[in-house]
């Protein structure tokens, strides 16, 4: 199955509020609602308190060494 | 006790055991890995669904002459093999899971109390196979072509099977779960509650009301 065009989605996470999120992984999905779905079902190994997922391409650059 | 409440709760379960197997088998094969993973959680979720229905009859003085297991009960035909193929999967996502799901909605406050405890925690959990059958439906009526022919084809089969499993729209003992508040509403909107939601989202299936009921199985439903 060709997964060219999908988004991928960055997934960020955190155990407390006191954290910040954390990168925990992507995943590949061009539903926005499956990609939660997924995030949700791939990366969870930790009790998270908050996830959000987000597309790779809205993503802006600030510094590239 | 009715007996149609005493067979609609044991043969959830035998269902739910039997949907969570079916899933699993396809936790190593689905098309992608995010696809993969979530048909390992689905399975988890629906074998902790059979696992915690099961003691609802025993808190209800009904035993089983079996126990309950992986190989245990009288699950739908459909699902008493492994699913053939993807569209298989998710057609069973949609229809099976579809009509267990909105009859578990009717026991969200039902007067059967270990009932309606479990239905509430089911339904949370069901929420993301539902976002799950949706999506995927929406992708392959995307694609079209042969996937999408398959897709009709599966859900019509899962169809024919699944709306027999609430019964007869008539069914006394139903009428009768209704009337004591053991579930809010009976065979008919179940069907039409599922029809409502899988008409928008496939075109080109046969979701007509069942109409042959002479070789029903009343305990096992099917």
């Amino acid at each position: 199955m060709s997964r060219a065009g999908e988004t991928v989605w960055e997934v960020f996470a955190r155990k407390e509020y006191a954290e910040p999120l954390h990168h925990v992984g992507t995943v590949t999905e061009d539903d926005e609602e499956l990609a939660v779905v997924s995030a949700r079902a791939i990366y969870d190994e930790q009790p998270w308190i908050e996830m959000i997922i987000v597309p790779r391409l809205s993503i802006r650059e600030a510094i590239r060494a | 006790m009715s007996d149609t409440m005493v067979s609609l709760i044991g043969s959830l379960a035998d269902n739910k055991s039997a949907l969570g197997r079916r899933y699993g088998e396809w936790a190593v094969s689905a098309p992608t890995i995010e696809s993969a993973v979530a048909a390992a959680a689905m399975a988890q979720d629906e074998l902790g669904h059979a696992r915690s229905t099961y003691p609802v009859l025993a808190k209800l003085g009904v035993s089983r002459s079996e126990e309950p297991g992986l190989d245990a009960g009288h699950p739908l035909p459909v699902l008493a093999s492994e699913l053939p193929d993807w569209a298989s999967f998710i057609a069973a996502n949609l229809v099976v899971d579809g009509v267990l799901t909105t009859f578990v909605a009717s026991a969200r406050d039902s007067s059967i109390e270990p009932l309606a405890q479990r239905a509430r925690k089911i339904l949370q959990e069901e929420g993301a196979h539902k976002v799950h059958a949706e999506a995927w439906a929406r992708r392959i009526v995307r694609a079209g072509g042969d996937d999408l022919d398959l897709l009709r084809v599966r859900v019509s089969e899962m169809w024919a099977v699944s709306s027999r499993w609430p019964g007869p729209t008539a069914d006394p003992g139903y009428a009768e779960a209704v009337a004591c508040g053991m579930v809010s509403f009976g065979p008919e909107t179940v069907r039409a509650q599922v029809r409502d939601w899988l008409s928008p989202l496939i075109d080109g299936v046969c979701l007509d009301e069942p109409t042959e009921w002479s070789d029903w199985d009343s305990e096992w439903r099917r």
